[in-house]
């Protein structure tokens, strides 16, 4: 079985009721970390969330999807980048399964995997559409000074990425893992659509899953 | 009931009226397009098409503050960076000592702005145009799964919801002390007691929710009838395909030598 046994797809009515929650928290942390004039976008929490709650799908679709209301409503140009936060749903319902979000050194992974896929994923996107500029003001200006120094084009977008993603992406998982721990008990194994890997105890959801 | 998130506009024009796939591919082929056509001349040319399309729709007055907010700093930053720094870059266009401007550099900022913003206004052609549930409800009787649409629809309707949640909590949180404006590091304590009740709650009305559609036959697995016919012409239908042909026929012109 392995890894390939959280990709199996079975939805539960609940597994689809949590999609658009995990959408709009995408949205209200991005709305909230403009309001507090925080610098990071803090827009995937739904999304790793989701994949932590409830496994890849659900993680992979919230993000889809909340990339593509976003380029049809505020922000066109988000629509290339769905396929990025498609990943990062995934990245984070592995994680889940593997139970990363159980434990601090597993935080750590789960923030790797998520800014390792985020920048990776991102930076042909910048390379096609922006000539290698992340369009953040900071990074770019590091951009600047890596090509004036002769750094190669696509290293040195994928450092002006990078260096975006690092610690937008080692908050985003921090909130995400905090707010499940923050949960109260029953929640944690409701929405799972995957059989859990471990034998930890588990309490009976009120809905089957079917 | 709130609006939801849609920017749809209403209006009666020939794009109002077409078939949301028709509008999709259109959307889908002029970015192709925009992004393969070879020099700022071809990708100008595309974007003349689509602010034509858009004051056809009559929705060039909405379409023009939204753009030009999305665009402005997207093509200044382009500009300075690249006008900057680009590996081209060899003739002084603007000269300013060590942070003299390139017109290579330049050039290929305009190029990506110029191909932004035909991404721009292809898309919102689609969404002015378009109600999200007759494109949602189009790709459903072409056999996307139902629940799909339900998300989406869900989604539209539930983000403006939360907002609104948000900006209670922020109030109540203030109410009791809670600090939002002052140092980073002040602010960024704030960020979890005000997302944190909202996710509780959003999570306690999914069950709820959940309850509430299987009761009414949401996981059942049956035929469903549609109750909305999207009127659809072979003429549409015609056009459809004639776009798609020039999305391999601009990639083979470029190959021969499209300049």
């Amino acid at each position: 079985m392995g890894l390939l046994n959280a990709f199996k797809l079975r939805f539960s009515t609940l597994g689809i009721v949590l999609i658009p929650v995990c959408i709009a928290i995408d949205w209200v942390g991005h709305a909230i970390a403009t309001s507090l004039k925080l610098p990071l976008f803090l827009d995937s929490i739904g999304t790793i969330l989701g994949g932590i709650l409830a496994g890849p799908w659900v993680g992979g679709i919230a993000g889809f999807i909340t990339n593509l209301i976003s380029s049809g409503t505020v922000d066109p140009v988000a629509a290339p980048y769905s396929v990025i936060s498609l990943l990062l749903g995934f990245a984070a319902g592995i994680g889940g399964y593997l139970g990363w979000h159980k434990h601090p050194p597993g935080w750590v992974a789960l923030w790797l995997l998520c800014f390792l896929v985020a920048s990776l994923g991102s930076t042909p996107f910048n390379v096609a559409l922006y000539a290698g500029q992340s369009t953040i003001p900071y990074s770019d200006a590091l951009l600047a000074a890596l090509l004036k120094a002769h750094v190669p084009m696509w290293i040195a977008a994928y450092a002006d990425e990078a260096s975006a993603d690092l610690l937008d992406k080692a908050v985003t998982v921090l909130v995400a893992v905090l707010i499940y721990q923050g949960l109260p008990r029953r929640f944690r194994s409701l929405f799972r659509l995957y059989e859990p890997r471990d034998d930890e105890p588990e309490t009976t959801p009120a809905l089957s899953r079917s | 009931m709130p609006r939801g998130l849609s920017i749809y506009a209403e209006g009666n024009s020939a794009l109002h009226r077409a078939h949301p796939f028709t509008k999709g591919t259109l959307t889908l082929v002029a970015i192709a397009i925009g992004f393969i056509a070879p020099s700022l001349a071809w990708v100008i040319a595309v974007a003349v098409i689509l602010l034509g399309l858009l004051t056809l729709a009559d929705v060039i007055r909405r379409f023009v503050p939204v753009a030009l907010g999305i665009l402005l700093p997207i093509t200044l930053l382009l500009l300075i960076v690249q006008g900057f720094a680009n590996p081209a870059n060899r003739t002084v266009f603007f000269p300013l000592g060590p942070l003299s401007l390139y017109r290579e550099g330049l050039a290929v900022a305009l190029l990506a702005a110029a191909r932004i913003f035909c991404l721009i206004s292809a898309t919102f052609l689609l969404s002015f145009t378009t109600r999200p549930a007759d494109l949602a409800e189009a790709m459903m009787q072409r056999g996307l799964s139902p629940r799909f649409g339900y998300v989406v629809q869900s989604a539209l309707q539930i983000i403006p919801q939360s907002l609104e949640s948000a900006a209670r909590i922020r109030d109540a949180q203030r109410a009791r002390g809670l600090e939002t404006e002052g140092s980073l590091l002040l602010r960024a304590r704030a960020y979890l007691p005000l997302l944190l009740p909202l996710v509780l709650s959003s999570l306690v009305a999914t069950q709820e929710r959940a309850m509430a559609l299987e009761v009414r036959g949401f996981g059942l697995s049956v035929h469903r009838y549609r109750r909305v016919v999207l009127p659809d012409t072979g003429v549409q239908r015609a056009l459809r395909w004639f776009l798609v042909a020039l999305v391999p026929l601009a990639i083979g012109a470029r190959f021969a030598g499209w300049r």
